[in-house]
């Protein structure tokens, strides 16, 4: 059955509605970049934490005791989760709703400063009681990852260290010592290997995050210090490429097959209830294997020594507390910053995280002493034992460089589909355009 | 007098039957003959083999929830309950379930409202832009959510929803919407005209002729985008991380995500969480599992 009607009033219904979403659509938003104001220092402030779940328990503490020494400033707390962190933020640069405080990871810094979201706070540090009292070279990875010369644009809270984990129950029972340099580490990788029983001596990240990993095995062997040799990267030097090479053959022959696959939760998951000898991964992961474990069964050093006895590793992310720019009441947002970033405040939140203080005053804490595996990340970052390697955050490339573009492509090396010349040769090319194309924007 | 309409022109109309398949019982008895020939180990290995690769990921799932900290055990013996206690108290899964609900069940009612009344429009009615629109509908569902999530978030924005279930409602819908009325047409379609007709006859208005006779034919198929509607926005992560940004208005996909932190993982709580989001989605299912197949399959090939 066929019913005709008339499509004049449709039409027209239809064209206004159209035209109402498009308005309501293309209204003016609050994009992110508005200058914002300095409020009255008092009422609700939003604070969103980039690692949303595991630390929600330690931040409900802070907040409850800056609510009650600042009667009159409320702070909403808001837990994101710390895979989708930087599309929210991004969503939120782009259709509004920042919030005034922001936890910010140098990974991703860059980023945000690039859209104008974030306010530079160096001059606040100054004229605050954290001046003066921020570790050093936290400080400057900040301003290295933000790309804006000396411009501050997060306070750095703590930071993290790579540490290569390994079961002393094992290596006890096989006679070896632990792998402090990186000799040691595959005499190790070999011994504890015996496929057949389902045990191995390693465990490699082949999954997401796989890059930053394979880099810093680079470097830590070649003992290369420095990432930018004038406008070229080092990273795909014969040396790197020789290193390079020697890592990934452990896939396999020393690791799981399954490990092609490993992201970091599988890997740590991997870790703690197998009978895998060693794994690389950072401070962050401690209270997982102490729970799987017990406390005497693994021990945690910083990356080995290299052949020439010195220890270089990559950098870490810094992680940080921004202070948003569209923020209407900044000098109650910058007071949480500050309170956040104290002694007593800093130190609870890297205890309760297992990772290194950037308050110079809670890294000299006895709990960090407690804990061996924190004690010797700090002492390498602060004892001029270790030279770090400053990896690019800075460029606005660099996270779909080290991910999306060539995780692929770290998973074909192990495969041994690509030479680790083609793949370090391939990453060092887009590294290099992408730095050209920084400078030429003016920064730099 | 409405119901007796309705037994009037549902009962044994000869045009039903033009489009029905071939009487079950004969088709039975042929496929009884068929698996008869086939040996037995020939149905039950491969199904086997399937329902391990299908079931183990959840024994998985359900071991990690209910053993202790620290075990290595792959029986999940000694059992606690300490990682249901923990993301339920401690992690707000009792306030991420109930929003969770809220927005699974009224994204299911509005869902299956505009659908009934947009798939009728498709079915019953014939207008020049019917086959654009129908196009139009069919090209939507090539549009990933995340594309679409700026504009989205202004409007919501602009209509004061952001931190609103009701964003989260709406988005869900009108990406459901597609595939429901499509669905739902094919359904109206196959009921015959006549029926309303015949109602109208005896002085139906078309609403009520549609309620009396139309909708109970379309059980199957509401059941069935119904409940894709549910679990479709139970199983939803993105609408909900971008339009609300407070904790309590959280639901269960964002609520899981922030067990897995930037360097750690709480697997016994991620596992007992996964454990909560899945149960009312096996529930759904195990319930509607019927209706579910015969609805899909019905709408999708008599479109």
């Amino acid at each position: 059955m066929n019913i005709s009607k008339t499509y004049r009033g449709r039409t027209a219904a239809a064209v206004s509605l159209t035209a109402v979403l498009a308005l309501t659509a293309t209204a003016c938003g609050d994009d992110g970049s508005g200058s914002g104001n300095e409020g009255s220092g008092k009422g609700e402030i939003t604070f969103w934490d980039n690692n949303g779940g595991p630390r929600t328990a330690v931040w409900t503490e802070i907040i409850k005791e800056f609510e009650k020494k600042n009667p009159g400033i409320e702070v909403k707390y808001v837990p994101i989760p710390i895979a989708d962190v930087q599309s929210k933020y991004d969503t939120a640069i782009a259709g509004g709703g920042l919030p005034d405080v922001g936890g910010v990871g140098t990974a991703y810094l860059s980023n945000i400063v690039s859209q104008e979201a974030l306010e530079p706070v160096q001059d606040r540090i100054k004229s605050s009681g954290l001046n003066g009292k921020l570790v050093e070279s936290m400080a400057d990875s900040v301003k290295v990852a933000g790309g804006r010369g000396e411009d501050m644009y997060t306070v750095p809270t703590s930071a993290n260290n790579g540490t290569l984990w390994y079961r002393t129950d094992l290596f006890k029972a096989a006679n070896l010592e632990a792998p402090t340099t990186w000799a040691k580490f595959y005499e190790a990788a070999e011994k504890l290997t015996d496929a057949r029983n389902n045990k191995f001596g390693y465990t490699i990240r082949g999954g997401a995050g796989s890059i930053a990993q394979a880099i810093d095995a680079s470097y830590g062997q070649s003992g290369i210090t420095e990432f930018w040799k004038g406008d070229k990267t080092t990273l795909n030097d014969p040396k790197n490429v020789a290193a390079l090479e020697k890592y990934a053959g452990l896939f396999k022959r020393t690791t799981p097959s399954a490990d092609v696959n490993n992201d970091f939760t599988k890997m740590v998951a991997q870790w703690d209830t197998g009978s895998i000898g060693m794994l690389s991964h950072n401070l962050g992961s401690y209270q997982d294997h102490l729970k799987a474990l017990g406390p005497d069964k693994f021990a945690g050093i910083p990356n080995p020594l290299s052949d020439g006895g010195r220890r270089v590793q990559v950098s870490n992310p810094v992680d940080g507390l921004g202070l948003f720019r569209a923020s209407k009441n900044k000098t109650a947002a910058w007071k949480f910053i500050e309170f956040a970033a104290s002694h007593e405040s800093n130190s609870k939140w890297n205890e309760s995280a297992g990772a290194i203080p950037a308050n110079t005053e809670a890294a000299k804490d006895p709990w960090i002493a407690a804990s061996e595996p924190t004690a010797l990340g700090a002492r390498s970052l602060t004892d001029g034992s270790t030279t770090i390697v400053q990896l690019p955050y800075y460029l606005p490339d660099w996270n779909n460089i080290s991910k999306a573009d060539n995780e692929p492509e770290f998973q074909k090396l192990l495969l041994g589909k690509v030479t680790a010349k083609q793949f370090l040769d391939k990453i060092a090319d887009e590294l290099n355009a992408a730095q050209k194309e920084w400078k030429e924007l003016g920064n730099g | 007098m409405t119901a007796a309409l309705a037994e009037k022109h549902t009962g044994p109309a000869p045009q039903p039957v033009r489009n029905s398949p071939p009487p079950p019982a004969r088709r039975g008895r042929g496929r009884e003959r068929a698996f008869d020939d086939v040996p037995r180990w020939q149905i039950y290995v491969p199904l086997g083999i399937y329902l391990v690769f299908t079931l183990i990921p959840f024994y998985w799932m359900f071991l990690f929830a209910v053993r202790p900290a620290g075990s290595t055990s792959l029986v999940p013996w000694p059992m606690t309950g300490e990682h249901f206690s923990k993301v339920w108290n401690e992690r707000s899964f009792a306030v991420f379930f109930q929003n969770s609900m809220i927005v699974g069940v009224a994204t299911l009612f509005a869902t299956t409202l505009v659908a009934l009344a947009g798939g009728y429009a498709l079915a019953r009615f014939d207008f020049r832009i019917k086959n654009g629109f129908m196009l139009a509908l069919l090209c939507s569902q090539f549009i990933p959510g995340a594309l679409m999530l700026v504009p989205l978030f202004e409007i919501f924005k602009n209509l004061q929803m952001i931190n609103s279930l009701g964003s989260v409602i709406i988005a869900e819908t009108v990406f459901q919407l597609p595939l429901s009325i499509i669905l739902i047409s094919g359904f109206i379609k196959n009921v015959p005209m006549t029926l309303e007709e015949a109602a109208w006859v005896d002085g139906c208005s078309r609403f009520r002729a549609f309620c009396a006779v139309v909708l109970p034919l379309l059980r199957p198929g509401l059941i069935a985008v119904g409940s894709f509607a549910f679990v479709h926005s139970w199983n939803h992560f993105l609408f909900a991380l971008m339009f609300l940004s407070e904790q309590d208005k959280q639901t269960i996909p964002v609520g899981l995500n922030t067990l897995i932190g930037a360097d750690s993982v709480d697997l016994g709580a991620l596992a007992a969480g996964g454990v909560i989001a899945a149960v009312p989605v096996v529930i759904v299912f195990a319930f509607i599992q019927k209706w579910l197949i015969t609805g899909f399959s019905a709408g999708a090939v008599k479109g």
